[in-house]
């Protein structure tokens, strides 16, 4: 019996030389994982959004944040970043050294971020033009009198670009300097899963939003889940097994907690933006208007900058792709990005791929 | 030797299933919901349920009424009101900002903006 379990050890060994490592790295893990799992239970998520910030304006739903400079010396140009109306900002300033707000802090650029809290009860008749012409416009002047620059860069992410874009198109004489997007979607014919689910024959805007008024966070977290729903399942698994890796913990968590923190819609915002962009598709067409005033695209004349990414299963490309082309600026970028639509703007993949072409394109432009 | 190097990983083979689970699913799934039927349903059932939930909303505003409490309406109302007092304080404190930076005639705090950036300082010194 002992001799014949020993000589198939002996053939095991033989047939793998790294197998007692592996097994030893095996168990070792396993151990790791049980105490780590039980220090995930009871530890509370890390802490996100630390760089140090002072709240110059709020109003409602609207926060307007200034970020301390990092830098002895910084750029003329003041950037103003405008969040999507669907999450927090903190995707911005995940954690040091994940963040690209500190990223730009330290590169010398002069930060504002606007920040959205969930619109109350009262709020629910906030509209695009609330958004465009009233909310972007104050915070531009909030920045102007708080850096006492006249010219402002401005970034928005995925709605927030789309509301950059309006911003930028019905206010060309403005102070705006340079338009930075990322992951702005303005073909909506592209979101085809948003687009059937949104189906103007089954889908009734009216009577949701008459009967809710905001639009409730969950469901706008389920929308979002059920174009992959799996992978939510798959990723507590990945965290399993990598629960021994406190690097990746860390990352799970921030990413997992920032995914979930869903906002609410303002209803009017909600039921306008559900008929104008999703239905008419009308800023693509350039047949929205704000106010009685025509949203063009070919009127924005900045310098344009569009980071889109490859596997976007949000904002596809075909749908972010007509901004470039759209707009009248003469210097204008895209790039396509590896990444989600997430991972394109915050995490390891962003801080090599991102955070360094923006600061490259933004740098030459704020002077 | 091709037999030693080839040892299955439990853990990798375990991933790699992981990983295949998770795209048949979202395939399998983005399939079944990308069709007509499913925005039916779907569209069916969020409607019911915010019926659903609007219905006992009313039951509860009926029930907090009869223990003399605020309804919602009364409390979005204190709401809007307390809306309109903080924009009101907004609208002073930007004045007094105002009058501050005015008095005080000076440029706003903090580093000075005179920073170049990389390519135009290498330009510069070559």
């Amino acid at each position: 019996m002992n001799a014949a379990s020993a000589t198939a050890t002996k053939e095991g060994a033989g047939a793998d030389p790294n197998l007692g490592a592996r097994i030893q790295a095996l168990v070792e893990r396993t151990i790791q994982r049980n105490i780590k799992g039980l220090e995930y239970i009871a530890t509370p998520a890390p802490v996100m959004g630390t760089t140090p910030k002072d709240l110059i304006y709020s109003r409602g739903t609207l926060n307007l944040y200034h970020y301390r400079p990092l830098a002895d010396e910084i750029y003329r140009v003041p950037l103003l970043l405008v969040m999507a109306t669907t999450n927090k900002g903190y995707i911005f300033d995940l954690a040091p050294g994940q963040s690209l707000v500190e990223y730009l802090l330290k590169q010398g650029y002069d930060v504002y971020v606007i920040d959205w809290n969930p619109p109350r009860a009262d709020e629910k008749n906030l509209t695009l033009e609330t958004y465009v012409l009233d909310f972007i416009p104050e915070c531009v002047r909030r920045v102007q009198e708080d850096s006492g620059e006249e010219d402002v860069t401005v970034v928005g992410y995925c709605m927030g670009g789309v509301l950059s874009v309006m911003y930028a198109a019905l206010h060309n004489d403005g102070p705006i300097k340079n338009l930075a997007c990322f992951t702005t979607p303005i073909d909506y014919r592209h979101m085809t899963m948003f687009q059937r689910w949104s189906d103007r024959r089954y889908f009734e805007v009216d009577r949701l939003v008459d009967t809710l008024g905001n639009i409730p966070p969950e469901l706008i977290f389920t929308s979002f889940e059920m174009l992959r729903p799996a992978t939510r399942i798959a990723g507590q698994v990945q965290l399993w097994e990598n629960m021994w890796n406190d690097d990746f913990v860390k990352s799970f968590r921030m990413f997992d907690r920032w995914s979930t923190d869903t906002l609410p819609l303002a209803g009017e915002y909600f039921r306008q933006t559900t008929k104008e962009l999703m239905w008419e598709n009308s800023l693509y067409h350039g047949t929205l208007a704000l106010n009685g005033r025509r949203v063009d695209m070919g009127n924005i004349k900045v310098p344009l900058f569009h980071a889109v990414a490859q596997h976007d299963h949000i904002v596809p490309y075909d749908a972010a792709k007509p901004l470039v082309a759209s707009v009248g600026s003469e210097d204008k970028k895209e790039i396509v990005l590896k990444g989600g639509h997430v991972s394109v703007v915050a995490g390891p993949n962003a801080v090599k791929r991102l955070w360094p072409a923006l600061d490259q394109w933004l740098g030459e432009r704020s002077v | 030797m091709a037999e030693q190097q080839s040892t299955p990983d439990p853990v990798a083979a375990f991933r790699e299933l992981v990983t295949q689970w998770e795209k048949g699913l979202n395939e399998f799934a983005s399939k079944a919901m990308n069709s007509d039927e499913f925005a039916r349903v779907m569209n069916k059932a969020t409607t019911t349920t915010t019926t659903m939930q609007q219905q006992l909303g009313e039951l509860i505003g009926r029930y907090l009424s009869s223990l003399n409490l605020p309804t919602r309406t009364e409390m979005v109302n204190i709401g809007e009101r307390l809306q309109a007092i903080e924009t009101s304080l907004h609208r002073m404190t930007a004045q007094l900002d105002k009058l501050g930076a005015s008095t005080s005639g000076g440029a706003p705090a903090g580093p000075p903006r005179t920073k170049r950036p990389p390519s135009a300082e290498q330009g510069g010194s070559g």
